[in-house]
């Protein structure tokens, strides 16, 4: 029984003579990010799979505890970079919740949310369809995947004044309303995203080499699914259609039309049409909100939790020292403790607030999909080739921001 | 340079050539840690296109690339590998350090995050942001370039 | 009507915000005592709660018992199942209050999902799990001391409050910095020379 003694870890293995112990390092051009897999291999069949985590461990939820209520979003935000508006609803839906105010949320701002975050999974899918693509060898598509994206992040960047992190999802609303032509650009995005989605369909979806490589791999039985308590398109891509936006809506989500896309195989080329398919019904989502947008504030009108517009400053003794209060100190929220869940484009992203009534969170702890979605890779890998290994792993689209917080 | 017209030669100082063969092809280590590396995925995407630079590859192998961008939040266990791929890089060699939290820690001013990833390997270049913009991105690349015609640390002569 | 706190803030102190309000969400919650935590969730786990979401630990540093660990359960049916099948699934959350020192029976082995869940309450709050298969960090190094976060380990972590600058960082290709390009760089001579009282 030989051991593996290496700086970052010490693996036992290689009983016999034909097993290697292969560590698919922290700097890997595939693994999506900083992520190492200690694999004991047999030739070239994958016998045991340890992902090591952690290389991405930036105390998150510590930081959160030492910031404001409204300054921890912008730490929280960055835990899954792909998707950063995804956190932020998550975020500030569960302080809401502890504060009460959840049903006076402008009616705007909750369009406007949903707008942001399905936009915010059209990007993230875009990066998966590009880096999947490239893993497989495939760079073309990376091209197109990204010049998409590039649109999302320009609304982005119109509505909320950065490309990634924002920070524009605010407890209470937004920050500000999107700006004057923004609605026109997202009317030229949601003419020309058909077009764009059959071109990268026409790319990878039918193209022989990626069904090869993708289908009876890593195949993921529904009972195991849940045992290993994964979430988002690989839970749907073994047959069990948990989204959370139809088993609890958020945000008004109840009120549009869209489908849960489900495949039953279980294998990376199930999970992969699932998200191109849930690509298709983000777009269908963001169009039905672009029609039934109402007028109105995005904020609510409630001077304890949201500054006063900056005209009111200058005019109302009250609006100043509102405004005073809140940049300086904060506001209140109420002790108790929530569990608040949306639908990432990764899974069920969950946080469980609990709040002792001053103005700082007393713990944020993430329900990290990422994390556990690259679990069930302990499982996934085996008997799997050494190939193999980078489909498994873009099949299940693991964040490391999120993963490793 | 002096081009002799009439004849077909010209003359230069072989320092000249050799570093304007380094600046025009820098080609950096795929060392993305965080968010910064989206923006540099970005980077290389069309829209700001780092390969009309010269950056025309991302090598994952550091012996076989120029540049290391550090592109993200470098964790406690994360400081020795890039300490390592470093280490590993051939002379010469130089490092980006992209964003706020390369560059010093950024936002997270915790245990758990390296304050500046220059108190592990030196940087030539830092671009501040969280995340810079991709343009944040080029132009630092065009400041390493400047650097290398210039014949600073990384040049012909290089130390490490 | 602004929303005001349902009691004084509570402070740094010991309290339990669990206790001191119901529950806003809609999930079940049940508190319990360490000795009957197994039993009651393999029970859960035979009820149909099929997943289990997420194991967080939470520290309460004055309150008796000092931490929580805060199980999150959901109902989802084990075999392929449509939208409307799934419906409302039901959601459980149970909190297990536990000293320092103590430790927890592991539930690795009812549900595989919780090794990593449990290797992480360990790394950040010191808790054990007896008859985990591999305890060990997860997320921070393996040899380091402390678990962060506790609400007595400093924010910035053992002591280092400025990390000290290596002495390559002062290299003369840093300091200097790239020099100005272009017109500037004349404009900028002359604003120096002026600076430091030389004739330009």
């Amino acid at each position: 029984m030989t051991t593996t003694h290496g700086p970052l870890g010490v693996m036992e293995g290689a009983t016999s003579g034909n097993q290697m112990v292969l560590s698919m390092g922290p700097q890997h051009p595939s693994t999506h990010g900083v992520l190492q897999v200690l694999t004991e291999i047999e030739g070239e069949v994958i016998t045991k799979a340890d992902p090591e985590i952690g290389y991405l461990h930036t105390g998150i939820e510590k930081s959160a505890e030492n910031l404001f209520w409204s300054q921890a979003s912008t730490v929280i935000e960055r835990m899954d970079y792909l998707s950063p508006l995804t956190n932020a609803m998550c975020y500030v839906l569960g302080v809401e919740k502890l504060l009460g105010i959840t049903d006076r949320i402008p009616e705007r701002a909750q369009q406007l949310r949903v707008l942001l975050c399905e936009l915010s999974r059209i990007a993230s899918h875009c990066v998966w369809l590009g880096t999947g693509g490239i893993d497989l060898g495939a760079i073309s598509p990376f091209f197109y995947a990204f010049d998409m994206r590039e649109n999302i992040l320009d609304l982005f960047e119109a509505s909320g004044g950065a490309r990634m992190h924002p920070n524009y999802l605010r407890v209470g609303g937004l920050r500000d309303d999107i700006p004057h032509g923004f609605l026109d650009r997202l009317d030229d995005l949601i003419k020309k995203f058909p077009g764009r989605m059959r071109e990268l369909r026409r790319l990878l979806q039918n193209n022989p080499i990626v069904q090869d490589r993708m289908i009876d791999v890593a195949v993921l039985e529904p009972e195991e699914a849940l045992a290993w308590n994964v979430s988002g398109p690989v839970l749907r891509g073994s047959g069990i259609a948990y989204d959370v936006r139809k088993a609890f809506p958020y945000s008004g989500y109840e009120k549009y039309e869209f489908d849960v896309p489900t495949r039953t195989e279980g294998d990376a080329y199930a999970r992969f049409l699932v998200r191109l398919d849930e690509m298709d019904e983000a777009m269908r989502i963001v169009a039905q909100v672009r029609k039934q947008l109402v007028q109105g504030p995005v904020m609510i009108d409630d001077t304890k939790v949201a500054p006063p517009p900056k005209e009111a400053i200058a005019l109302s003794m009250e609006a100043l020292i509102h405004h005073f209060k809140i940049v300086s100190e904060g506001f209140r929220v109420p002790p108790g403790d929530v569990y608040q869940a949306v639908e990432g484009p990764r899974g069920e992203l969950g946080y469980y607030i609990v709040s002792n009534g001053e103005n700082r969170p007393w713990r944020v702890r993430t329900r990290p999909p990422s994390m556990y979605n690259l679990q069930v890779l302990k499982k996934l890998a085996i008997g799997e080739l050494i190939a193999d290994m980078v489909v498994c792993i873009g099949s299940l689209d693991p964040v490391f921001g999120e993963v490793d917080r | 340079m002096e081009v002799n017209a009439g004849q077909q030669f010209l003359l230069a100082k072989l320092d000249d050539v050799a570093r304007w063969a380094q600046a025009s092809s820098v080609w950096p280590l795929t060392m993305g840690l965080a968010c910064c590396a989206i923006e540099m995925m970005s980077v290389t995407a069309p829209e700001y296109d780092i390969a009309r630079l010269g950056s025309e590859v991302f090598r994952a192998s550091p012996r076989q690339a120029d540049l290391m961008i550090v592109s993200g939040r470098v964790a406690q266990k994360m400081g020795p590998v890039i300490r390592r791929l470093y280490d590993q890089m051939a002379d010469p060699k130089w490092v980006i350090s992209m964003g706020a939290c390369a560059s010093s820690g950024g936002v997270f001013d915790n245990y758990a995050i390296v304050q500046g990833v220059d108190t592990i390997v030196p940087v030539d270049v830092y671009v501040p942001g969280c995340p810079p913009t991709p343009d944040g991105l080029l132009y630092a690349v065009n400041l390493i370039q400047q650097q290398i015609r210039q014949g600073g640390r990384g040049g012909v002569l290089a130390r490490a | 009507m602004p929303p005001s706190p349902q009691a004084p803030p509570l402070g740094n102190r010991a309290l339990d915000p669990t206790a001191v309000r119901p529950a806003i969400d809609d999930a079940l919650i049940e508190r319990i005592e360490p000795s009957a935590l197994r039993s009651r969730l393999q029970a859960l786990r035979g009820d149909g709660f099929t997943v289990l979401l997420d194991i967080g630990g939470v520290d309460y540093l004055d309150r008796k018992p000092r931490f929580d660990v805060v199980y999150h359960l959901l109902k989802l049916p084990a075999t392929v199942a449509s939208v409307a099948a799934i419906g409302t699934p039901v959601r459980m959350r149970v909190l297990c209050g536990i000293d320092d020192g103590i430790a927890l029976p592991t539930v690795s082995d009812i549900w595989p999902s919780a090794n990593w869940a449990e290797r992480e309450v360990y790394d950040l709050f010191g808790i054990t799990f007896e008859g985990h298969p591999d305890l060990r960090r997860i997320q921070m190094p393996a040899d380091w001391e402390g678990h962060p976060l506790r609400k007595d380990y400093p924010l910035r972590g053992p002591g280092l409050e400025k990390t000290p600058r290596p002495d390559f960082a002062l290299k003369s290709n840093v300091l200097a910095g790239t020099p100005p390009s272009g017109k500037t760089a004349a404009a900028l001579a002359r604003q120096i020379a002026k600076i430091r009282g030389q004739s330009s």
